[in-house]
C-alpha cells in the first residue's frame, strides 16, 4: 500500500516536471529577448497588441518565410539557427513597475536586451535601468521626445516624437489656412494628465506658438474620467478653431461622444498617437468618428500604397488579436525586432557592445516602416521615421498631408454632428 | 448665464447617476458593516451584460437595465452566500479581503474573456440624441439615467422605510442579535440587502452602456466615487447618498469648469476630507 502511494506521488512529481520543462530549444540556441507592456490596466489592449506584434516578428525571425520579402524572413532564426526567445513582463502602467521588471528580466530571466514599454513614463524609468547595466533598450512607440533627449548610449526609439508630430500639426494647419481657407488662427489642447499628454501638450503649445497660433485652452484631465463634461464645456467656452488631442482609448470615445452631447466641433481637430489610431474604436465611434485626424504610420489604406510588404506579416499578427489590422503604434514594436535581429546578424556575435556600435551607425532595410528605412541618430531617435497625416472616413484613414502622400482633401471645418 | 446652467445640469445628471452606484453600497455598508470592495466590478460585469445583449441580440440599454438588475440582484447573493456570509461576525479584515479578492476575480474574468478592448454600444435609442432647453443641452441618455436613478432612489427609499422588509432591514442593521431575537432571519436579510446592492448598481451600469465605453477598468473610479457619497451622505442612509451624490456631481461640474478641468477631482476629495473630520457619520447617518 505504501509503496502505491509512493509510485503515485512520484509518478505526479515526474508529470509536474514533464509540464514545467520547456519545450524550447537547446539553451545554446536560443536568444531570450524581455518584451515589457501594459498587459493589464487602461491601456492594456495596446500593450497586447504591442507583445502580438512583437511575438509576429520573432516568428518571422524564427521560421523560413521565403515568401516574405523582410529581412532575415528567409532564413531559420539568427546566427546560423539561433532562435528568438520572448519573454513577457507586464508593468501595468506603473512606471515603478516598469523599472524592478526591468531588473528581474535582466538579473533572473537573464534576457539580453528589452523592446518596450508603450506608455513613456514607463519606458524612461525601465530603459534608464538597461543603460546601467550597459543593456539594450528599444522602444517602439513611446513618443516622449525627452527619451531620446537623455544622452543614452543604449536606448533606441523608432517611431516619430510628440515634438515631430507637433510641428507637422502647426505645419498643416498653415497649409490649410493657404490652401483651404481654413482661417484656424487658435488652438486648443486636450491631454491626458501623464508623462505622454503632458509632454505631447508642451511640445504642441510651444509649436503652436512659435508659429504665431494663439493657444486659448489648455485641458489636462484624469485618464479614466468618469465623465469628460468639463473638460469638453472649458473648450467649449473658449472655442478655438482647432484642437490637439492627447486621449488614450476609452478617454477618446468619451471626449468624442461628449463633444456630440454637447453639440461642439473646432474646426479640425488633430490626435497625438492615441485612440484615434485604434481601428477597433474607429470601427465602433462609426460615423462619429469621423473627420477627426492624427499623426498615422501604418493603416491598412496606407499599407496597401506605401508598404506592401506588410500584408503578408500582417496575417500572422491579425490571428493573435482577433482579426484587427496592425496600427501605427503595434507596427513600430515589430520593426523595432526585426531591426535589432538583423543588427545582430550583421554583428555576427552577441556582443552588446558591437551591436549597439552597429544600431547607432547603419541603415536598416525596414519594408514594416512607412519610408522603409530605419537610422538611428544621437540619443537613439530614428532619424527615417515618419508619419503622415490622415483623416477618417467612413472607418477608414484617409491620407491628407504631406501632399506627396495626400489621397484627398481634408474636410475641415469638419462637418457638425446634426449633418452627418 | 447658459454656461453656468449648463455646468450646472450637468453636475446633477452626473450626481444623479452618482446616487444609484452608491445606494447600493450604502446599504450594504450601513446595513453589514461591511466595505465592498467589488462593488465598482459589479458596475462592470452589468455594463458587460448590457452591451452584449445589445450587441448580440439587439436590446437597447433602455430595456436591458432590467436583465443587468436582475442578474446583478443574483450575482450580489450568489457572492453573499459563497463568499461574504463566510466573514460575517469575524473581524473586520476578512471581509474586507474577500471583497477585494473578488473585486480582482471578476476583473481579470472579463480581461480573460472579454480581453481589454473597449467596447461601444452602436445606435442606441439615446445615443447622440439631446435637445435645448433656451441655450443649454440636454442629453437624453444622461436624462433618462437621471430620471431611472431618482426614481429608483424613490422606491428603495420607500421599501426601506415604509415596509415591515425595510423595518427588518433596518432593525438589522442597529442590533443583529436583538432582531433576531424579534424573529428576524437575519441571514436572509444579509443576502436580501447584498442582492439590493448588486441590482442598485446594475440598473446603473445597464443605462450607462448607452453612453458610456465598456472595459473592465470602467468600475474603478465610480467605485471609489461611490465610497465617498456614502462617507459623505451618512452609512445607510439613501437619502444621504442622493444628497451627498448630487454634491459631489456639483462639485466636480463646477470646480472642472470654472477652477481647472484637473481639480474637478481634488476637489471632491477635498471636500470628503472635510466632512470626515467636522461630521465623521456623514450629512445623514444612521
Amino acid at each position: 500500500m505504501k509503496s502505491r502511494k509512493l509510485i503515485a506521488v512520484f509518478s505526479v512529481f515526474v508529470m509536474a516536471l514533464a509540464l514545467w520543462v520547456p519545450n524550447a530549444p537547446a539553451a545554446d540556441k536560443v536568444l531570450k529577448i524581455g518584451v515589457i507592456f501594459p498587459l493589464t490596466g487602461p491601456v492594456a489592449t495596446a500593450g497586447q497588441r504591442c507583445v502580438a506584434a512583437v511575438e509576429t516578428a520573432a516568428e518571422v525571425i524564427n521560421n523560413a518565410h521565403p515568401e516574405f520579402n523582410v529581412p532575415l524572413a528567409a532564413q531559420e532564426g539568427i546566427l546560423g539557427g539561433t532562435k528568438i526567445q520572448l519573454v513577457v513582463a507586464d508593468h501595468q502602467g506603473k512606471p515603478d513597475v516598469g523599472k524592478s521588471e526591468a531588473e528581474r528580466l535582466f538579473n533572473q530571466e537573464g534576457v539580453w536586451a528589452i523592446i518596450g514599454s508603450y506608455n513613456s513614463a514607463v519606458t524612461k524609468p525601465a530603459s534608464a535601468v538597461a543603460e546601467r547595466m550597459k543593456r539594450i533598450f528599444l522602444s517602439g512607440c513611446s513618443s516622449s521626445a525627452a527619451l531620446t533627449e537623455r544622452g543614452f548610449n543604449y536606448f533606441f526609439r523608432f517611431a516619430p516624437t510628440d515634438k515631430t508630430e507637433s510641428h507637422e500639426f502647426v505645419e498643416y494647419i498653415q497649409w490649410l489656412n493657404q490652401n483651404q481657407n481654413a482661417g484656424i488662427k487658435t488652438i486648443g489642447l486636450i491631454y491626458e494628465n501623464t508623462e505622454f499628454g503632458k509632454h505631447a501638450a508642451d511640445e504642441g503649445k510651444a509649436a503652436a506658438k512659435d508659429a504665431g497660433f494663439e493657444v486659448v485652452a489648455d485641458v489636462p484631465f484624469n485618464p479614466g474620467a468618469t465623465n469628460l463634461n468639463s473638460e469638453v464645456q472649458t473648450l467649449k467656452a473658449k472655442n478655438p478653431d482647432a484642437v490637439f488631442g492627447a486621449c488614450l482609448g476609452g478617454d477618446y470615445t468619451l471626449w468624442v461622444r461628449t463633444m456630440k452631447q454637447m453639440n461642439w466641433l473646432p474646426k479640425a481637430a488633430l490626435n497625438y498617437c492615441t485612440g484615434y489610431q485604434d481601428p477597433k474604436i474607429a470601427q465602433q465611434l462609426g460615423p462619429d468618428g469621423d473627420f477627426f485626424m492624427g499623426g498615422t504610420g501604418y493603416s491598412p489604406e496606407i499599407g496597401a500604397k506605401y508598404m506592401p510588404d506588410v500584408a503578408a506579416v500582417e496575417k500572422i499578427y491579425s490571428a493573435k488579436v482577433g482579426g484587427v489590422p496592425f496600427d501605427s503604434d503595434a507596427i513600430q514594436e515589430a520593426v523595432a525586432l526585426l531591426v535589432l535581429a538583423q543588427a545582430i546578424e550583421k554583428a555576427g556575435a552577441l556582443d552588446v557592445e558591437k551591436v549597439a556600435q552597429i544600431l547607432r551607425s547603419e541603415t536598416f532595410d525596414s519594408p514594416l516602416s512607412l519610408g522603409g528605412k530605419v537610422a538611428f541618430g544621437p540619443g537613439g531617435q530614428n532619424m527615417k521615421a515618419t508619419s503622415i497625416i490622415t483623416q477618417l472616413h467612413g472607418g477608414k484613414y484617409m491620407p491628407v498631408y504631406p501632399e506627396s502622400y495626400a489621397e484627398m482633401a481634408a474636410t475641415v471645418p469638419m462637418t457638425p454632428w446634426d449633418k452627418r | 448665464m447658459d454656461t453656468f446652467a449648463q455646468v450646472v445640469l450637468d453636475g446633477l445628471l452626473t450626481g444623479m447617476l452618482y446616487a444609484l452606484v452608491a445606494a447600493g453600497l450604502s446599504l450594504i455598508w450601513g446595513v453589514m458593516d461591511i466595505i465592498h470592495f467589488a462593488h465598482g466590478e459589479f458596475l462592470m460585469v452589468a455594463m458587460y451584460l448590457s452591451f452584449w445583449l445589445g450587441f448580440l441580440a439587439g436590446v437597447d440599454p433602455i430595456v436591458s437595465w432590467i436583465a443587468s438588475g436582475v442578474f446583478l440582484f443574483l450575482l450580489g447573493a450568489l457572492a453573499y452566500r459563497l463568499v461574504i456570509s463566510r466573514c460575517i461576525g469575524k473581524s473586520a479584515m476578512p471581509p474586507l479581503l474577500a471583497t477585494f479578492g473578488l473585486s480582482l476575480f471578476l476583473k481579470n474574468l472579463c480581461m480573460n474573456r472579454f480581453s481589454p478592448n473597449f467596447r461601444i454600444l452602436q445606435d442606441t435609442l439615446l445615443q447622440g440624441k439631446t435637445f435645448m432647453i433656451g441655450g443649454v443641452v440636454v442629453g437624453l441618455p444622461q436624462l433618462a439615467t437621471g430620471i431611472f436613478s431618482l426614481v429608483m432612489l424613490g422606491a428603495l427609499f420607500y421599501l426601506i422605510k415604509k415596509t415591515r422588509l425595510g423595518w427588518a432591514i433596518q432593525a438589522t442593521a442597529m442590533d443583529r442579535e436583538a432582531a433576531e431575537l424579534m424573529g428576524i432571519h437575519t441571514d436572509r436579510i444579509y443576502l436580501l440587502v447584498f442582492g439590493l446592492g448588486g441590482a442598485c448598481v446594475g440598473i446603473a451600469g445597464g443605462l450607462m452602456t448607452s453612453y458610456l465605453a465598456v472595459h473592465p477598468e470602467v468600475g474603478s473610479l465610480f467605485g471609489l466615487i461611490a465610497f465617498l457619497i456614502v462617507a459623505l451622505g451618512g452609512f445607510g442612509s439613501i437619502h444621504g447618498a442622493l444628497a451627498a451624490a448630487l454634491i459631489i456631481g456639483l462639485v466636480e461640474a463646477l470646480a472642472g469648469f470654472y477652477i481647472a478641468p484637473v481639480f474637478k477631482y481634488v476637489a471632491v476629495f477635498a471636500i470628503y476630507l472635510v466632512v470626515v473630520m467636522v461630521r465623521p457619520r456623514g450629512l445623514f447617518g444612521w
